[in-house]
């Protein structure tokens, strides 16, 4: 397996839903005029507290100074899991199951705390960038490293730095330490091609700032159809410090083979399982919950 | 493509059919124009072909890459990979065609959807077809279906799930099971499969490209680049690969993978196709997005004498098919060099040709060739009927017929009678002006030509005279000197002595029936009557002309009253003259004194009586300014007659420079150069050029005896040139030089010759060293002891070497040489070598095994002048 750490230097932001009207100029230009920005990364979550944004530090020039934008004070990198040697298993879970015993496991055991953004296409492991030796040490054991620079994947090297927290916990159920709770929406995970983004940018303006539902004919959807119920993780803002959350929600789901997207906000963390697997979900994480 | 940008395939199997792809897909039909003008909608794709829309399929919406059918049947079948990864097969007017019906409207669905970027279909398997589509977090992008296959029974459990999608499935056209999943989380932007084994597929994934063998999936051969879009496979090397990335291309050999064995320059718009030329090697065409021009690169392996590797020579050409932004192209599969370019806005269509560099070669003789393509041309010059009337020869062929007719050498005889057949004009002022120079040998100032000789001139005397055989008094001053006189000489007005007079010259003159030359002498040197003479003389000979006498007439009305009706009809009638000589005649009777510009310019009067004539009659402030401007004008024009002025000075190495500039007549160059040849000139490096490429081009006709003869010529000229001996024999034993050793050893009374090297049969014979007594070596035909002289017989009894006795003659001096192999040193006789060597490529000693004739380049060839 390859670990790539992507170039791209992220700031995480949280804009507050009454704020949203001096964003809108800079977030049209970042999400439909591509050409027009320097910005590689953007990333924009609604949720009924806020607007997440994931922007690079390119992008975040764009974005307005306002009291009603906060920020998220460390700057993030974003790590991603490629499977480079080809040795394709014939059953490979979804999403942050897959990776949740080689990636998640192990920096919570590290005491790093990492912020999941899960596509469509992939799923990106936020670390904060002063995280890094330590990241790279931690995951150098399972994964070929190799580093992004200038869009060159170059291997990059394990610099042995320790932070000297090793908590083997073998065997060791993991409590789950947030309340959680299940919205009885519904959520499809889609994307689109690129070049078709003019022709359905208007829709995507209503989605965005007016919070329209999308016509049926528009976006991709796989072959399957699945449908996808929310889990969101916390009752109060859980702050960008605290390790293991992550971890907490994904390895139940891995052990029992659930896949699913996970996507942190500024203040949540949601992870999304497919709805007719939400009974087992929500009996794997009663398990841990009361484990504790 | 996605609607606006247009594709194009050829058909793999029929060499008339292609289709376009943009939004729909078009087929096409490609006729001579001829044949299908009759037939409405026809499009005009050149000025000799035309194309006819056959059909249009426009079921499959959403089209982002199209591959076609590799094999005959069913022809006309497609898959098209759409915007959400599923993969359709569809055809073009085959709609009765059963084993079509049943592949066409089979669809092919990814797991999960995103955008198809390439298909590829196995040309040997072709049951399988590759699919590349974008990244998923969770599926394969490499995806390879079996069309034939049924679809698979999950099928309707999968269909359960249908609730989102807006497409209807029929579940028995719809195959939802690829049969291989390659490449996991990765986008795949290109395929194609390999030539040297139909089950390795080429991809070229996000970073990095990747060779999938499809008998162990969970290996692949990989390497991390950039380059990963549009792999393409050169049909002509299995082994080698195009790929490119932005505006560059990258050349791969899959034999050592790890980096590109050649990046071609970067362009600066980003690149949108690159392909191979089926029907030619190692030819690549690359097109640019937004760009008019298609760049080919012709990568050439050329063998190394050395057998080392080397990067191939590329030579980059553009081409431009069309005046519009081309949209994409595609290479004939089998017409050579063909393709045909669509353009980006309207479907514009062009057929063309790209045409191939020729490479041309001229031979010493003067044939040329050059091949275009696969053809090869050759340009042979007509054998010229021998007329003079026929088109002026080739220069080539003119040196080549002069060198085998001695131009040149010898005397200077040999070179007028030659050029005087040859009727060569400007050759023949040459000629004789080294004649003069031959004369003036003792005066070596005639080298340096008149404009330095008129320079120096001092104590000219001027003097009015009369017209001879009257005693009226000329206006006309004439100027005298003895550089002046000197100058006449050299243009063969007078001959050498103390006479001045110009009467024998006539005489020639008449002989060779220049008539009006003669008259217009005569009448320069103030002699009226004998120019009439002359004129009345020509008229009535053979074949005369009876309008000299008109001349004549007009000639002996001559006045020197300025306003007199004679002047004035004379200088306006002169000019219709069509004789220069008699126009200069008239202009010099009717001009003012000392302003004879109607004389001077006269181009068509030969140089030297020009020059004469300015010396006859321009002061020497005048002179010297004429005679400049004429050099002037000689060297522009390269102009051998300059020579005169110019001699064989700096200035002379000028115009001779400007006369093989423009004739390449390098052989006359050498030879002047050569006869005049103060050192100074000599070094010229141009002057030397000359000389070695005259020596070269006789080597090359292989007249080698010519050669030899011109290098003896130079050697007696300029012995500067002479080589140093290069090769010496010397004995084996004492190491001294044998033929040192005989000169320096005289009170013995033996000289070279004695050892067999002059061949004089009378003198007694050594075969010892005369240093220290010992044998010197034997012939390895013979086994005599080298020096002993050869029998004229022995070996060879051949009737004809009898029967050319002069030749024998000189051949026998030859045959006692020493001559020896260079390789395994062994040798003898040098008769008794060439006969060997007629009929064996072996060396003659038994236990040798060295081919010494193959090792001997020229040995085979023939002098192509031994007379």
């Amino acid at each position: 397996m390859e670990l790539h750490i992507l170039e791209h230097s992220l700031k995480v932001a949280s804009i507050e839903k009454e704020g949203i009207e001096i964003c809108t100029h800079g977030l049209i230009k970042l999400a439909f005029l591509a050409s027009k920005t320097r910005c590689k990364f953007f990333s924009l979550t609604e949720t009924p507290e806020d607007y997440t944004i994931i922007v690079d530090e390119e992008g975040f020039k764009e974005l307005p100074q306002s009291n009603l934008i906060s920020v998220a004070d460390s700057t993030w990198l974003a790590l991603n899991v490629v499977s480079g040697g080809g040795n394709a298993s014939s059953s490979q879970p979804i999403g942050v199951t897959k990776i949740a015993k080689s990636v998640i496991a192990p920096l919570a055991d590290h005491n790093i705390s990492v912020f999941m953004l899960s596509t469509y296409q992939t799923d990106f492991i936020l670390v904060r960038e002063r995280d890094l030796p330590m990241v790279m040490h931690t995951l150098s054991s399972e994964f070929t490293l190799f580093r992004v620079v200038n869009g060159e994947t170059v291997a990059a090297h394990n610099l042995g730095i320790s932070n000297g927290f090793v908590k083997p916990k073998l065997g060791m159920p993991r409590p789950i330490i947030h309340p959680l709770s299940s919205p009885s929406n519904m959520f499809c995970v889609t994307s689109l091609d690129p070049d078709t983004l003019p022709s359905v940018a208007t829709l995507l303006m209503d989605v965005m700032f007016y919070s329209v539902g999308f016509p049926n004919n528009v976006l991709f959807t796989s072959a399957s159809g699945e449908l996808w119920k929310m889990v969101r993780i916390g009752g109060q803002p859980l702050g960008f410090d605290e390790c293991g959350i992550v971890a907490q929600i994904s390895e139940p789901l891995a052990t029992a083979d659930i896949p699913a997207y996970y996507i942190s906000t500024f203040k949540f963390d949601h992870a999304l399982v497919p709805e007719e697997n939400i009974q087992s979900v929500i009996r794997a994480l009663r398990t841990e919950s009361t484990a504790q | 493509m996605s609607g606006s940008k247009p594709d194009i395939l050829w058909s793999p199997h029929h060499p008339n059919r292609y289709v376009i792809c943009d939004s729909e897909l078009g087929l096409y039909s490609i006729g001579p124009v001829g044949s299908t003008e009759t037939k409405p909608g026809t499009l005009s794709l050149s000025e000799e072909t035309a194309a006819t829309l056959l059909a249009i399929n426009s079921d499959t919406p959403y089209m982002k890459c199209v591959a076609w059918y590799p094999k005959h049947e069913p022809e006309c079948l497609l898959a098209v990979g759409q915007a959400n990864g599923r993969v359709v097969l569809t055809s073009l007017g085959q709609n009765h065609n059963s084993t079509c019906k049943e592949l066409v409207g089979k669809e092919f669905v990814p797991k999960h959807a995103r955008q198809c970027n390439t298909l590829a279909w196995n040309p040997v398997d072709s049951n399988l077809l590759a699919a590349g589509l974008d990244k998923h977090r969770a599926d394969f992008s490499v995806l390879i279906w079996d069309i034939s296959s049924k679809f698979a029974p999950e099928t309707s459990v999968a269909a359960e799930k249908i609730r989102l999608s807006s497409v209807d499935l029929d579940s028995s056209t719809v195959v939802t099971k690829p049969l291989y999943e390659l490449g996991q989380n990765d986008a795949c932007l290109s395929l194609c499969w390999l030539l040297r084994d139909t089950k390795l597929l080429l991809a070229g994934m996000h970073r990095n490209l990747a060779i999938f063998d499809l008998r162990n999936t969970s290996q692949k051969t990989f390497v991390n680049t950039k380059a990963i879009q549009g792999v393409t496979v050169d049909p002509h090397f299995p082994d080698r690969v195009a790929s490119f990335f932005e505006g560059q291309v990258a050349i791969w050999d899959l034999r050592k993978f790890e980096k590109p064995v050649l990046t071609l320059t970067e362009q600066p718009k980003p690149l949108t196709k690159v392909a191979w030329c089926p029907t030619r090697t190692g030819l690549l065409a690359t097109l640019t997005r937004d760009s008019n021009i298609i760049r080919l690169y012709d990568m050439q392996h050329t063998p190394t004498p050395i057998g080392d590797e080397t990067e191939p020579t590329i030579i980059e050409r553009s081409v431009q098919p069309c005046d519009s932004q081309i949209g994409s192209f595609a290479w004939h599969p089998s017409s050579q060099n063909r393709m045909v370019v669509v353009s980006a806005a309207n479907r514009v269509m062009t057929d063309f040709t790209v045409f191939e560099r020729i490479s041309l070669a001229w031979s010493s003789t003067a044939s040329l060739m050059w091949a275009c393509g696969r053809h090869l041309y050759s340009c042979v010059e007509d054998e010229a009927e021998g007329t003079d009337g026929a088109a002026e020869k080739d220069i080539a062929t003119k040196m080549r017929e002069r060198a085998q007719s001695r131009y040149g050498h010898d005397t200077v005889q040999v070179w007028r009678n030659h050029l005087l057949a040859g009727g060569i004009s400007h050759m023949k002022q040459c000629s004789e002006d080294a004649e003069l120079k031959l004369q003036g040998n003792k005066q070596f100032a005639v080298y340096s030509g008149i404009k330095n000789i008129v320079k120096t001139s001092s104590g000219t005397t001027e003097s009015r005279r009369c017209w001879s055989g009257s005693d009226r008094q000329t206006d006309v001053t004439r100027f005298q000197s003895d550089e002046r006189c000197l100058a006449l000489r050299l243009c063969g007005w007078i001959s050498r002595g103390p006479d001045i007079d110009v009467e024998t010259f006539l005489r020639s003159l008449e002989q060779e029936r220049e008539w009006e030359r003669a008259a217009a002498i005569a009448l320069f040197n103030l002699d009226i009557r004998r120019a009439i003479q002359i004129l009345s003389k020509g008229a009535v000979t053979e074949k005369g002309d009876l309008n000299l006498n008109v001349v004549a007439m007009a000639l002996s009305g001559y006045t020197d009253e300025k306003s007199s009706l004679w002047r004035e009809m004379c200088s306006s009638l002169r000019l219709q003259l069509k004789n220069p000589y008699l126009c200069v005649m008239f202009a010099f009777l009717t001009s003012e004194p000392g302003a004879y510009d109607g004389v001077l310019y006269e181009s068509k009067v030969a140089v030297r009586d020009r020059v004469a004539f300015a010396c006859m009659f321009l002061s020497d402030a005048q002179l010297p300014r004429y005679i400049d401007k004429l050099t002037a004008e000689m060297k522009e024009a390269g102009n051998l007659e300059g020579i005169l002025l110019t001699g064989l000075t700096k200035d002379g190495v000028d115009l001779m420079e400007s006369y093989v500039d423009r004739t390449g007549d390098v052989q006359t160059a050498s030879f002047c150069m050569l006869k005049g040849s103060p050192g100074d000139v000599l070094k010229d490096p141009r002057v030397q050029c000359w000389i070695e490429n005259y020596r070269n081009l006789l080597d090359a006709w292989r007249f080698w005896h010519k050669r030899a003869e011109f290098d003896i010529l130079r050697g007696k000229l300029d012995p500067s040139s002479k080589p140093l001996a290069q090769v010496f024999v010397s004995c084996n034993f004492c190491g001294k030089s044998i033929s040192y050793s005989c000169s320096a050893m005289p009170h013995q009374g033996r000289g070279f010759s004695q050892y067999g090297v002059s061949g004089s049969p009378t003198k007694s014979k050594v075969t010892s060293c005369p240093g220290c007594r010992k044998p010197l070596p034997r012939c390895a035909l013979c086994l005599m002891n080298m020096g002993t002289p050869v029998s004229s017989c022995s070996g060879t009894g051949k009737s004809d070497e009898k029967m050319d006795l002069t030749r024998e003659n000189k051949l026998a001096q030859f045959n006692n040489w020493f001559t020896w192999c260079h390789n395994c040193r062994h040798g003898g006789h040098a008769g008794h070598m060439l006969s060997w060597f007629r009929d064996h490529t072996e060396c003659p000693v038994s236990a040798c095994a060295c081919k010494c004739m193959q090792l001997d380049t020229t040995g085979n060839l023939v002098p192509a002048d031994s007379s």
